[in-house]
């Protein structure tokens, strides 16, 4: 496996984490096993894998949403098993599915988290300002989210990701179903808090976006993860040119004709 | 635990609930649009269908087969026109006649009234006919004694007068005792049913509770905030519902018991000490309620799987409620121990004024404990990742 080492100070250290559910009627399964990475500050981090590689339980178990089986992960310095409230406090999550209060307004929504990361009322407003006006939701910041397009939505889940200006992101999937535009702010987005230092780990199916924004890239499958490293890196352990083969190549799938 | 952040979950929680149609039915319109609405058509429909019932007896003939022409006077003076007819039963069925009144030949002579209870109108004629053949009796002793030289007082050597030693406050809380405590403990759990199940079932449903969780907001504060949430739309609902019931009943003009309606309402005990005493009381049934609501729903993966779930509750909490408030149980300390069963029964007593101290103390304190065991099972149920990923 090829690891990228580098200067830049580590925000999330993945050590040998695992993760076995139990479950009376499907028996014991295994989504994630003995996985480990690092993402620095400034850094954007690729997980590509199948549906049902282990993905979501793998940025779920840094997000603290659930706990370990093995393992552990460090994220800006507080571990994940023991410091759980003060991980989340450092990260921005994204999930797949948005999980948007429909009879509530962007406002309203961005409103109550602030509160929830201990901001101050002229601190929230200053903020969900800056917000707006990065991803252009003036006009639709106090209508109700349930009557937003999902271009609307999914701006203003990030929004919230970002709004207590974590130093590390996990974004499952960001761009999911999202028509070009859109996908291209969210790009830019992701660019921009490179840019500014933050750590960004996040889930992608669309080879291209990870190709173009992912510094280094890891390949997860069946809960192993497969292979680490930087496009280049990629390409020479694979002898494969475009993201896509490569994933293929790793998965033991044959390549598009 | 974080004040502010448990008050910030709170906000969003009641905010959230009062913007969704269906808890604001139950909430909201239930109370105080649909329950007087229906008890005021209730009332009019019965209202309308006796005196109805009342003028439709008058309308059709009463068949006789009298020969006292005494009897025959007085049923005539009741406003019924006379008719013959040989087979009663059969006229009656074809409503070709409201009763038929038959004179046996024996000493005493017997009046046979015949009467289909289940007709409206029949039986109205039927009670009409029997209080105008009471009347012409009363009169016809009071005649013979008359007429013997005999004062008519020798048809009451005695009175018997029934003193009731129970003030006015026991009175009303014997009727209120009975039915209050169930109807409380009844909408405080059903009250809290939509509510607690949107928070719960409904925000896994929506798939809102992963970016909750992700929140610096520790796994308590979030359940002490819903739980508060809840607790509010049970309060609510249960003080909507109760005063609009009030209002409905001795508001009610249509109703020709009004009067006695009205005056059994002014009965009900409202001083501040039993309104502080009941409200103590169901303080911690409502944090119990809204706990053992949210446990449970929270282990259901929809909403309607919520419903499924709760409503089973609510039969459990039937039978203790009603129990508790019947005449009968006498408060001791150990049944003061049994949840809901205990608040129903020591809320007849605040009601009656013959709760002791002792087993207000003992309610109080086992319904604080359930009240706290309930919570730990919610805030447990909370943490649990089998619960709240449940697929």
């Amino acid at each position: 496996m090829i690891q990228a080492p580098g200067r830049a100070e580590s925000m999330i250290q993945v050590q040998e984490i695992s993760k076995t559910f139990s479950d009376p009627k499907r028996g014991t399964r295994t989504a994630v096993d003995r996985v480990s990475f690092e993402v620095k500050a400034g850094e954007v981090f690729g997980l590509l894998g199948p549906n049902g590689a282990g993905k979501t339980t793998t940025l779920r178990l840094i997000a603290t949403l659930l706990r370990t089986t093995g393992g552990t992960a460090i994220v800006s310095g507080f571990d994940v098993n023991k410091q759980p409230e003060k991980v989340r406090e450092q990260v921005g999550f994204l999930s797949g599915d948005m999980g948007l209060y429909g009879r509530l307004t962007p406002r309203e929504i961005l409103d109550f988290f602030g509160k929830l990361n201990g901001m101050d009322a002229n601190a929230r407003a200053k903020r969900m300002n800056e917000l707006f006006t990065l991803f252009e939701m003036q006009s639709f910041a106090d209508v109700r989210t349930d009557k937003l397009s999902t271009g609307m939505k999914q701006k203003t889940a990030i929004a919230r990701t970002m709004l207590h200006n974590p130093p590390v992101l996990i974004l499952d999937e960001p761009s999911s179903g999202l028509d070009v535009p859109t996908a291209r702010t969210i790009e830019r987005v992701i660019m921009d808090n490179k840019h500014a230092g933050k750590c960004i780990l996040y889930s992608t199916h669309v080879m291209e976006e990870a190709e173009y924004l992912c510094d280094r890239i890891g390949v997860i499958s069946d809960g192993h993860m497969k292979m680490i490293g930087t496009m280049d890196e990629l390409r020479a352990a694979t002898g494969k040119r475009r993201l896509r083969e490569i994933f293929l190549d790793l998965l033991g799938l044959p390549a598009d004709e | 635990m974080r004040l502010p952040i448990i008050q910030a979950i709170y906000l969003k929680e009641m905010l959230d609930l009062l913007r969704d149609r269906r808890t604001l039915i139950s909430m909201l319109v239930v109370p105080v649009v649909v329950l007087p609405l229906v008890f005021n058509i209730a009332i009019r429909v019965t209202s309308r269908m006796q005196q109805n019932a009342e003028q439709e007896a008058k309308t059709m003939p009463v068949a006789v087969h009298v020969t006292t022409p005494a009897i025959r006077q007085a049923i005539e003076k009741a406003g019924f026109r006379m008719t013959e007819r040989d087979d009663f039963k059969d006229a009656i069925d074809k409503k070709e006649i409201a009763a038929g009144v038959e004179e046996t030949a024996s000493a005493p002579p017997v009046l046979n009234v015949y009467v289909d209870s289940s007709e409206p109108a029949s039986a109205a004629a039927g009670d009409a006919i029997r209080v105008a053949l009471n009347d012409l009796r009363d009169q016809t002793i009071r005649g013979s004694l008359r007429n013997s030289g005999i004062p008519e007082s020798v048809l009451t050597p005695f009175v018997v007068k029934r003193n009731n030693v129970a003030g006015e406050r026991k009175m009303a809380g014997a009727l209120w005792g009975t039915m209050l405590p169930y109807l409380m403990l009844l909408l405080m759990f059903a009250g809290g049913m939509y509510p607690i199940i949107d928070m719960t079932a409904g925000e896994k449903e929506r798939k809102t509770m992963e970016a909750f969780l992700a929140s610096p907001a520790k796994r308590s504060e979030i359940v002490l905030g819903k739980t508060l949430a809840g607790m509010t739309a049970i309060f609510l609902t249960a003080a909507l519902t109760l005063a609009s019931m009030v209002y409905s009943i001795t508001n009610n003009r249509v109703s020709t018991r009004s009067e006695e309606i009205k005056q059994m309402m002014s009965g009900i005990p409202l001083d501040a000490h039993t309104i502080g005493l009941i409200a103590t009381l169901l303080l911690p049934m409502a944090v119990f309620a809204a706990s053992l609501m949210f446990a449970v729903a929270l282990f259901a993966r929809s909403y309607k799987e919520g419903q499924s779930y709760l409503t089973p509750l609510m039969l459990l909490v039937i039978f203790p409620a009603f129990m508790g408030g019947m005449p009968g149980f006498h408060l001791m300390p150990l049944l003061c121990l049994i949840p809901i069963f205990n608040t129903s029964m020591m809320i007849r007593g605040v009601l009656l004024g013959d709760a002791t101290t002792l087993n207000f103390a003992v309610t109080l304190a086992a319904d604080l404990v359930y009240a706290a065991i309930a919570f730990a099972l919610a805030a447990r149920m909370f943490n649990r990742e089998s619960v709240l990923f449940r697929s």
